[in-house]
């Protein structure tokens, strides 16, 4: 059965029409009856032909009877509660994919402005953003925030209780992904490996190598530099053997 | 490589389903597409259908008609004999309901188009990530040491600034950043 996107149209082929009823009418009957096998459920379906007088029916005219017989003696609300025409359940179909929609379009809103963030760590500037896109932006920085206060509450807290093997990879990680960038993204390392890479992007060779109770931190062509404040830390001097007691 | 969210088609043995919520899940989806068939069986053919489909656990009926269910289930019963569809009026309501019909067709395709094309740019996204030279600060926050994360921080904190000031004229519904997209209207489909 061929994957095209079908055109939800009346098709005014008469031929093609026609076998495409054949075919459908065939699936949709073959369907019902899946549904009430694997479900162990009673159900039937009648279509009145443009090509017949009398309608196809499953399972047949008896069952079919049967099942309808059972559906009017339900109480009218209950027969009505999950009842559609087309109308009806094309909208219902319109409201679930307006809400799919509203979903991934935010996760990918989400997405672009967490690059334009990860941009604008490195200093690049914030020019042709527009009133929108900022407020998105806004909005993705704080999320960050949050997540970053809420780990460096979680780190502080478990420093005392963390047993020191976690505390030893979470280190050796910390030298692996202060190295400059490589070729996939930076992932938690096992202990034992090199610390250090060879090459080394300018900013972290200046810091290396500057005043170690003075941290001076530049990042790509920017301009400003920043002066993190150590003294909550608690062995921030030496790079990178951070070890927390 | 791409990861597998489903487990994909798979060859089911025509018998009723042992695990309860397996048969619950089956149900679901299976009675979802078969409503949407006849639905497009509708559409395409202009054809006359009833469904009626019991839920398992008595959970009530599922029914779906065109032009509705209790017409024809009434005219299969033979408890009224079909209306003679050649009278004037007959004819306009039916050709308003079938306009209508269309409209919500449209509707939908196009609705289901911007979803494609949404989803399809959030693939590339995904592989923007995926290829992107990652720098420290773009690993999980899981990876990151006490120094680095203070030093991440401090950073934000500093572009968030940038951000506030690039918009001074805003007025204070923008900030605190309330919900994202809050700004932005998508304006190529129907609300």
């Amino acid at each position: 059965m061929t994957r095209k996107k079908v055109k939800l149209a009346f098709i005014t082929n008469d031929s093609a029409r026609k076998a495409t009823f054949k075919k459908r009418k065939k699936g949709l009957m073959k369907k019902v009856s899946e549904l009430s096998t694997l479900c162990g459920i009673e159900a039937c379906a009648i279509i009145y032909s443009p090509y017949d007088t009398s309608p196809e029916v499953w399972p047949n005219t008896m069952g079919a009877q049967r099942v309808l017989a059972e559906f009017k003696r339900m109480p009218e609300m209950e027969q009505s509660k999950k009842m559609v025409n087309q109308e009806s359940f094309i909208r219902q179909r319109i409201a679930k994919a307006s809400e799919q929609l509203k979903k991934q379009s935010k996760e990918n809103r989400e997405k672009e402005m967490t690059e334009v963030m990860y941009q604008g760590l490195t200093g690049k500037g914030l020019q042709n953003l527009n009133l929108g896109d900022l407020n998105d932006l806004g909005w993705v920085i704080d999320q960050n925030l949050k997540e970053v206060y809420k780990r460096i509450e979680a780190v502080k807290k478990g420093a005392s209780t963390s047993s020191s093997s976690s505390a030893a990879a979470a280190a050796a990680a910390a030298s692996q992904a202060v190295a400059p960038p490589m070729e996939q993204k930076p992932a938690v390392v096992e202990l034992g490996l090199d610390p250090m890479q060879r090459t080394q992007t300018e900013w972290f060779t200046d810091w290396m190598n500057s005043n170690t109770s003075d941290q001076h931190i530049g990042y790509g062509h920017a301009d400003e530099m920043i002066l993190p404040n150590f003294n909550d830390n608690h062995n921030a001097n030496v790079w990178p053997n951070n070890f927390y007691p | 490589m791409t990861t597998r969210i489903n487990k994909g088609r798979q060859r089911v043995d025509m018998v009723k389903t042992k695990n309860a919520r397996n048969l619950q899940v089956t149900f679901s989806k299976r009675r979802a597409g078969l409503l949407k068939n006849d639905s497009e069986l509708c559409t395409l053919c202009g054809t006359e259908i009833v469904i009626v489909v019991f839920s398992p656990s008595d959970k009530g009926v599922f029914s779906f008609g065109h032009p509705s269910v209790n017409l024809l289930v009434e005219r299969f019963l033979g408890r009224n004999l079909p209306q003679p569809n050649n009278d004037v009026h007959n004819q306009q309501i039916v050709a308003r309901r079938e306009g209508s019909i269309r409209e919500l067709n449209n509707k939908l395709m196009n609705l289901e188009g911007v979803f494609q094309m949404e989803k399809n740019r959030g693939e590339s996204l995904r592989e923007i990530r995926k290829r992107a030279n990652g720098l420290w600060w773009e690993s999980p926050m899981e990876e990151l040491n006490l120094f680095q994360l203070q030093h991440l921080k401090k950073r934000l904190e500093i572009l968030k600034q940038k951000v506030e000031k690039e918009a001074p004229m805003v007025n204070n519904n923008a900030f605190p950043f309330q919900t994202i997209g809050g700004a932005w209207i998508p304006s190529n489909f129907a609300s």
